[in-house]
């Protein structure tokens, strides 16, 4: 009832004329992968052996896109990933005029899936400040990291890194956990650590489909500023989480300057755990959320009603025969969040994968997109076969023998993906068909980004053993925005964990530089806000993670912003 | 002599059993669960086709699994009552009242438990219901297993069943006088016709359950509406994720 109040109170205070705009704008999406040379067919991996069918299933991931500005000419470009063997990921270099061009073979970045991993993410970070993105591959295996070398080329550096432990590694992301300037890598694993390619163990599967801790929890891994990276999961308080993590999501959910982590759990308890500001985290899963059973699929992370505290997205499995419902954690300032998926209508979104906020139309509320869809097979359906073994008594679920293979069959499979509006912080309003984005591929991973800076946020999918999809924003009646590229001095370079609060119009708005939160799919590291039809913007500040704060009063509007820690605004 | 000491030994013995069912009652009035649950547990014992205890001892579960943990307790919370009937079920396996409270001991878990659980759980209370129903069919067996085939999904195809059953229970309830609970057979076997795809039988059903039972909010709701709206009121009672009253007051307290 508060919140309510609240809501009522900062509506009041909001121009009529923003509330009168946010009915006329026409969110609309046009899907042009083909036309822009960047459409590309993922592989889920082949698995040999008797029990291929069942490993495949399991590991039908993989297909991530990550956007991130490689050659610095203030354009993201994209990687997108493939995971069957020998497959090759591909680098996309964008030309400015929505096209791209694939220059993989010169960056070298191609490798991966070799005969015993699997590639299954990626992510764009300056792990060594230099000013050039690198770009780390993460795998069923141990991560490849690709050292930007400059003029497009890539230098395969994994060996020095260090990170030689193996992990059935499904997430990345890269934040500065302890403040000191270098990004540290946590790596989410979704199996235990065995080599599910070598086939010698059959109990790989969970232990437990709703509570299951079998899984391979996360490694957090401190840069040490020379290239190489320390083992830190033991000493920062990770080690004893052994779900199956499945995304990562990393942002100052206490608003005390440190950067926290939420856990997406597949078959059991998503985690939450809270920094303590001397490289370790405690575990506050209990009292902030609860323990839940749902199959945690992402992570994202936004302030969705503007309170000045971030909230969080995570998708779970909704369907016909299972009715989990997704979980949108309002931030109660205190420490602990309340889902209000059902009060938000951000409930059911079928078989979750990613989900990402932004702002698509300017209104200045960040909207949702979601991704859904496990398998898109024949129309004999799995779930019926499915029933069957997890109904025997005593099955053993670890075991891969036992579960039947799936076939051509479909699996949660043909779902329409679901484009949420949000309504001024209070509900979101499900306008996919509208918005042309009711495609029915198996999502996975999402990467957003004002390709063609027009001042709209674009979107790329990509799908599981399917073609991916790009759709550029063609919303008419959009507000104005205003889009801000962040470059650390003391801080690290590429400003992840910075905070920008955008004032304008008599209100606030807060967003983090975030190194890969979201399931499959890094999203641009220039963050953009929507100010709706308000005249001008007020001020710009900038927390950067050393502690130094910017601030820009009246900064130009419905342009890309770049502000330079210890500088301010600078030219482009 | 003989039969007199029996008599008497079979007097002491309901006694006894009365006597701490009363002592059950009055711990769970004050809440005081653990001694709760170990009177029902040796009334139970001694009679164990006794609606009402078996009902009452489910409850009182209930409640100490709700003042433990929040909402819905956890689903070990409910263990106690299912290894309970499990065992007495075990000694005394014609005993229909005891399986079929030891698939609702199965059911009252199923809130606390996450969704696949729930289908694994949901799926072993309808194998106890049916053993209920084969130790001695009755109303309440046909009913309770008809009404959960009802829960599981289309794509599972157990509507039918439910639907048999329900119409088993129908039949039986047109035997003999009107009970206040047979108005859940008319809300159940018409929700199972429209699931089932006859939504004119459904519409008769509910209209004839309305002539029986005129101030029935539910089956005047279901006659109200059509379409997505009638969809709505049915998916809405059969929310997997709903607690089902399993409480069998209304039975015991009217046999």
């Amino acid at each position: 009832m508060k919140r309510r109040f609240l809501f009522i109170c900062a509506v009041a205070a909001v121009p009529v004329g923003l509330l009168g705009w946010q009915e006329a704008s026409a969110i609309k999406f046009e899907e042009i992968g083909k036309k822009a040379g960047v459409q590309f067919r993922h592989h889920t991996r082949i698995f040999s052996g008797p029990h291929a069918d069942v490993l495949r299933m399991f590991t039908s991931g993989g297909a991530s896109a990550a956007a991130g500005d490689f050659d610095g000419d203030g354009l993201d470009d994209l990687f997108i990933t493939d995971s069957d063997k020998g497959t090759l990921n591909r680098l996309f270099r964008n030309n400015g005029n929505m096209t791209f061009t694939d220059v993989t073979d010169k960056a070298g970045v191609a490798g991966g899936n070799e005969p015993n991993t699997i590639v299954a993410d990626a992510l764009w970070f300056d792990y060594d400040n230099d000013g050039k993105e690198d770009l780390l591959v993460a795998r069923f295996g141990t991560p490849l990291l690709y050292h930007n070398e400059g003029s497009g080329k890539f230098k395969d550096v994994s060996k020095a890194t260090g990170i030689s432990r193996f992990g059935n590694t499904i997430a990345v992301v890269a934040f500065d956990y302890d403040n000191d300037g270098w990004l540290d890598i946590m790596l989410g694993n979704y199996f235990k650590s065995v080599n599910l390619l070598e086939g010698k163990d059959d109990h790989v599967l969970p232990n437990d489909l709703d509570n299951a801790i079998n899984g391979g929890g996360v490694t957090l891994w401190h840069n040490n500023h020379n290239g190489s990276f320390t083992d830190v999961t033991s000493k920062a308080g990770f080690d004893k989480h052994t779900g199956w993590t499945l995304d990562i999501g990393h942002a100052d959910l206490n608003n005390d300057g440190l950067q926290d982590v939420y856990l997406a759990c597949d078959y059991g308890t998503d985690r939450i755990y809270f920094n303590n500001g001397d490289g370790t985290f405690r575990d506050a899963t209990e009292k902030a959320i609860g323990t839940d059973t749902r199959k945690g699929m992402n992570v994202d992370i936004a302030d969705y009603d503007n309170d000045g505290w971030f909230d969080i997205y995570v998708t779970n499995i909704t369907d016909e025969y299972m009715k989990e419902c997704n979980m949108l954690w309002h931030n109660n300032h205190d420490g602990t969040f309340t889902d209000v998926s059902k009060e938000t209508n951000t409930c059911a979104t079928l078989w979750g994968w990613a989900a990402k906020f932004g702002d698509y139309d300017n209104d200045g509320w960040q909207d949702l997109f979601v991704v859904n869809g496990l398998r898109s097979g024949s129309k004999d359906n799995y779930i019926p076969v499915l029933l069957d073994m997890i109904t025997k008594p005593g099955v053993d679920f670890t075991d891969v023998r036992n579960w039947p293979n799936i076939g051509e069959m479909t699996w949660s499979g043909y779902q329409k993906k679901k484009f949420l509006h949000n309504l001024g912080g209070e509900t979101f309003k499900e306008i996919s068909g509208q918005a042309g984005v009711d495609n029915e591929a198996d999502g996975r991973g999402l990467a957003i980004s004002d390709f063609d800076g027009d001042g709209k946020l674009d979107i790329y999918q990509a799908n599981a053993d399917q073609n991916s999809l790009f759709y550029r924003n063609l919303s008419t009646g959009v507000g104005n925005w205003t889009q801000i590229d962040l470059r650390g001095t003391k801080s690290n370079r590429d400003a992840i964990g910075a905070r920008i609060t955008v004032v304008s119009g008599g209100r606030s708005q807060i967003q983090e530089v975030n190194g890969d939160n979201g399931y499959a799919g890094q999203s641009s590291h220039v963050a953009h806000f929507g100010i709706g039809k308000t005249a001008k913007i007020d001020e710009i500040q900038v927390k950067w993670p050393s502690g130094m704060t910017t601030k820009v009063p009246a900064p130009p509007m419905n342009k890309k912003l770049k502000i330079v820690e210890g500088q301010g605004l600078v030219a482009n | 002599m003989r039969i007199l000491a029996i008599l008497l030994a079979a007097a002491s013995a309901a006694m006894a059993e009365s006597a701490a069912f009363e002592a059950a009652e009055k711990a769970f009035s004050a809440k005081d669960y653990g001694t709760a649950l170990a009177q029902y547990e040796t009334a139970i014992k001694a009679e164990p086709d006794n609606m009402r205890y078996a009902s009452q001892y489910r409850m009182a579960v209930l409640a100490q699994a709700k003042a433990l943990h929040p909402k819905e307790g956890t689903p070990a919370d409910y263990d106690r009552s299912i290894k309970f009937f499990e065992t007495l079920t075990a000694e005394h396996p014609a005993a229909a009242v005891a399986q079929l409270n030891l698939g609702f001991a199965h059911v009252d878990k199923m809130p606390a438990a996450g969704a696949i659980t729930q289908v694994i759980t949901a799926n072993t209370a309808l194998g106890f219901f049916t053993k209920s129903i084969d130790a001695r069919p009755t109303w309440l067996g046909y009913y309770t297993r008809g009404n959960s085939y009802l829960f599981w999904p289309k794509i599972f195809n157990r509507a039918q069943l439910g639907v048999n059953d329900l119409e088993a229970a129908y039949k039986m309830q047109k035997t003999g006088p009107n009970k206040p609970y047979y108005i859940r057979a008319y809300i159940s076997l018409g929700d199972g016709y429209w699931k089932t795809d006859q939504l004119d039988r459904a519409k008769a059903l509910w209209k004839e359950g309305l002539a029986l039972f005129p101030n029935s909010a539910a089956l005047k709701d279901r006659l109200a509406k059509d379409g997505d709206d009638l969809k709505a009121v049915i998916e809405d009672t059969l929310d997997p994720n709903k607690r089902v009253d399993t409480d069998l007051k209304e039975l015991w307290s009217n046999p």
